[in-house]
């Protein structure tokens, strides 16, 4: 054994252990507030004013241009996409091995299953009523996002991400059912509302 | 630490203790790559391989040089037995803290 600068308590050699751990933690996994933030201000901000413009049984709360919701909503979720996309990889390019894989998959199974969905609403979306055609879409995305949520609490044994995944995916069926217009409402506040407190708590426990 | 006969020597030394916490962050099988790891243990290069070579005698990480692209690469990973070896060290440092808690 090595004398001198070893002589630590046990007690301090478990704080040095648990000082280690958390500061690999915080240098391969990706800032919670990077990957979640943007998505929950994207959600909060374009699902209002869809509400806004297109509120419950064609209400117009704030004569807001037709084109504006939909454009702010491509705008916001491709930042937020840039955004997760670069603060996500941050585990690939530090580790290698099959935890990287698993984040490599997990992202191509995003681009990818949005990209299905967004061929088969465009494909049928046409032959909807305005106010159906957006409950489609939004339904449909918000559907997804949830269950990839909860597809990532079980690759990374993270039970936030799944409360985070059932969360989305109950208040967005509470939503359909309560029909256009208010399905917009509930996904901006509740669903934007709980990609934010999600990062905000995991950036909480990082730290 | 005075009365610790059971005490793992190879991880008992607090450069190679702090060496293995933070490797057993990672999941089996998955590996770091050298600099992102001595950045986080704010080691130099020269002490980190020192250590590094200390543990992998013992058997407890494996360190493989490769290539990502055309730059050199070394990527460093806790065995098996590493990892029993910090459990069981972990484990013995709980018993010291709480006597009897554990038999």
């Amino acid at each position: 054994m090595e004398p001198s600068e070893d002589d630590i308590s046990p007690a301090e050699a478990l704080a040095l252990i648990e000082r280690e751990r958390a500061n690999l933690v915080r240098d391969i996994r990706p800032d919670p507030r990077l990957m979640y933030w943007p998505w929950g201000f994207a959600w909060l901000i374009c699902f209002s004013l869809f509400f806004l413009r297109y509120g419950p049984g064609g209400r117009i709360y704030v004569d807001l241009p037709e084109w504006l919701p939909l454009v702010a909503m491509l705008v916001l979720f491709v930042v937020a996409g840039l955004v997760t996309g670069v603060a996500g990889s941050k585990p690939m390019r530090r580790t290698s091995g099959p935890g990287a894989w698993s984040g490599r998959a997990y992202a191509l199974s995003w681009s990818l299953a949005f990209a299905s969905l967004s061929v088969l609403f465009s494909r049928i979306g046409g032959h909807l009523p305005e106010q159906q055609t957006g409950l489609l879409w939004a339904g449909g995305m918000v559907a997804l996002t949830g269950a990839l949520h909860m597809a990532g609490s079980a690759i990374w044994q993270d039970r936030e991400l799944f409360a985070l995944g059932a969360w989305t995916s109950v208040i967005n069926v509470a939503g359909i059912i309560a029909g256009p217009g208010w399905h917009s409402l509930i996904v901006a506040i509740l669903g934007g509302g709980g990609m934010i407190l999600a990062g905000a708590l995991g950036w909480r426990q990082l730290r | 630490m005075t009365e610790s006969p059971d005490l793992d020597p190879v991880i008992h030394a607090q450069a190679r203790l702090r060496v293995v916490s933070a490797l057993s962050v990672l999941n089996e099988h998955d590996k770091i790559t050298f600099p992102v790891l001595q950045d986080s243990l704010r080691m130099t290069a020269g002490n980190l391989s020192v250590h590094l070579r200390k543990l992998e005698d013992a058997g407890y990480v494996e360190v493989t040089k490769t290539h990502q692209g055309r730059t050199p690469a070394t990527l460093i990973r806790l065995t098996r037995r590493g990892r029993l070896a910090f459990e069981e060290y972990t484990a013995a440092l709980r018993a010291l803290l709480e006597p009897g808690a554990s038999t």
